[in-house]
């Protein structure tokens, strides 16, 4: 188990790594600059600033990790990735702090087509249905062998691999983490929908919505697994590394997707950014903005279905609790 | 696929604002025949989200080319382009203040810069433009 924890936390640290190189060659560390900036010294210089800290948390976490003695553990692997991503916050907020002086405001293009056309959304829409379907199939066969599930079997483990939590085999037991998935997915759905229909004309809009589709593909996988892992007798790692077969492959398509130097920059006004990571501006109607700390959209948080979109989240999260248990 | 038509476009630096520079640039497609009667516009929403602008911005620049008789707005349609009727010119006070406006955005152009060459071969190109529209 101290080796799965110390992949997931050298995986976590290889992403905040990369980080300064998943933006637009015109942003790095959420600061819009020259699409040759990185070459410059200031620019080598800030992302070699940002990967020393994370390489020093990573180091000293993995090391937590691997040697602390076992009464420490529960403590450690909740604290080292939590640790590792403040580290990989605070180092980027002090970049970005430093290069933010220098901002240059893009010029961008402000224009509208006039065409009354109605938007079709792209015709993969219909894999949303996927997730649904595997999550649908899970559940009819735990229905149609419901006698191969335990009595009372377990849904949750310790960083020892050992079961913490159990569930017994009753209707909420059973099909509860299968529900909550697919909760899940129709958020990201509806999330990939917004998306779509809220964000200005581009090509990574609909890279944007074929990737929450692909999210769910990755919420239902994950959540059909810890649903079946008793009833089939499956390792413990299985629910926690087969999802990765699908989010791995699915970030580096978006990245390289989102990374098209030929798609035009959002041209949002830099006095809108909070510290480059949140979008407020009551007079942009549009609902989400490409980031500018990493790839991706986000939301303008001055629309109020920006709002609605993230209490849907919270209601998710929160109904897990009645869900699952 | 996107659909493909006419183009606006506006610039969040000028001076003029910019409900001012939607209408500028609907009453040159509108006048130039790129966007004839029975042409629907896209929704207030769609073009506000494209510009970057409020939805009220678009929807005053509509309401006031309604006003001028360039469009006709429904509750809950899309906005549509009318035929609309050349007002007759009671005198040349308005044709003056045209001209006025007109010269002065000429002598912008030459203290700016721009060759006098230019903005004679532009004017030449927009002159053709009216006398064929």
């Amino acid at each position: 188990m101290r080796l799965i924890l110390c992949g997931f936390q050298v995986l976590m640290g290889a992403l905040l790594f990369a980080v300064p190189h998943m933006t637009r060659r015109e942003l790095l560390f959420a600061v819009p600059v020259p699409a040759d900036f990185r070459r410059t010294q200031a620019g080598r210089s800030a992302i070699a600033v940002f990967r020393v800290v994370v390489m020093a948390a990573l180091l000293t976490s993995v090391a937590a990790l691997l040697f602390l003695p076992d009464e420490f553990m529960a403590m450690a692997a909740t604290s080292a990735p939590i640790v590792l991503m403040m580290a990989g916050g605070a180092a980027f907020y002090l970049q970005y702090r430093k290069l933010a002086p220098s901002a240059i405001q893009f010029a961008g293009r402000h224009e509208a087509e006039l065409t009354d056309a109605p938007e079709e959304l792209p015709r993969f829409v219909w894999f949303a249905a996927g997730p649904f379907v595997m999550l649908g199939a899970a559940a009819i066969w735990m229905s149609q062998n419901w006698d191969r599930i335990p009595a009372r079997f377990p849904v949750h483990f310790g960083f020892d691999g050992q079961p913490n939590r159990w569930a017994e085999r009753t209707t909420r037991g059973v099909y509860g983490a299968v529900l909550f998935g697919a909760e899940l997915c129709a958020w990201l759905l509806i999330l990939g929908l917004a998306g779509w229909f809220g964000s200005r004309r581009s090509v990574t809009r609909s890279v944007m919505l074929g990737g929450m589709i692909g999210m769910g593909y990755f919420a239902a996988l994950l959540f059909a697994l810890i649903s079946l892992q008793a009833p089939l007798g499956l390792p413990t790692w299985v629910p926690m590394v087969a999802p990765l077969a699908i989010l791995i492959p699915l970030l580096i398509v978006m990245v390289r997707k989102m990374s098209d130097p030929q798609d035009p920059v959002d041209a949002t006004p830099n006095e809108c950014w909070k510290v480059g990571i949140i979008y407020y501006n009551p007079n942009d109607a549009v609902l989400f903005v490409q980031k500018r700390d990493g790839l991706g959209y986000t939301f303008n948080f001055a629309n109020r279905w920006a709002w609605v979109l993230l209490a849907g989240l919270v209601m998710v999260m929160a109904s897990a609790q009645f869900v699952i248990g | 696929m996107m659909a493909t038509g006419p183009r606006i476009k506006i610039d969040p630096a000028s001076d003029v604002p910019v409900v001012r520079q939607i209408m500028d640039a609907l009453r040159v497609l509108l006048v130039e025949g790129q966007l004839r009667p029975g042409t629907a516009l896209p929704s207030v929403r769609r073009v506000a989200m494209e510009l970057g602008v409020h939805f009220n911005t678009v929807a005053e620049a509509y309401r006031q080319l309604a006003t001028e008789g360039w469009l006709d707005l429904k509750h809950g349609r899309a906005a549509v382009v009318v035929e609309r009727a050349v007002p007759v010119v009671e005198n040349g006070a308005r044709t003056a203040d045209f001209h006025t406006r007109l010269r002065g955005i000429v002598a912008q152009m030459r203290s700016e810069g721009i060759p006098a060459d230019s903005i004679a071969a532009e004017l030449r190109a927009i002159a053709k433009v009216v006398t064929r529209t």
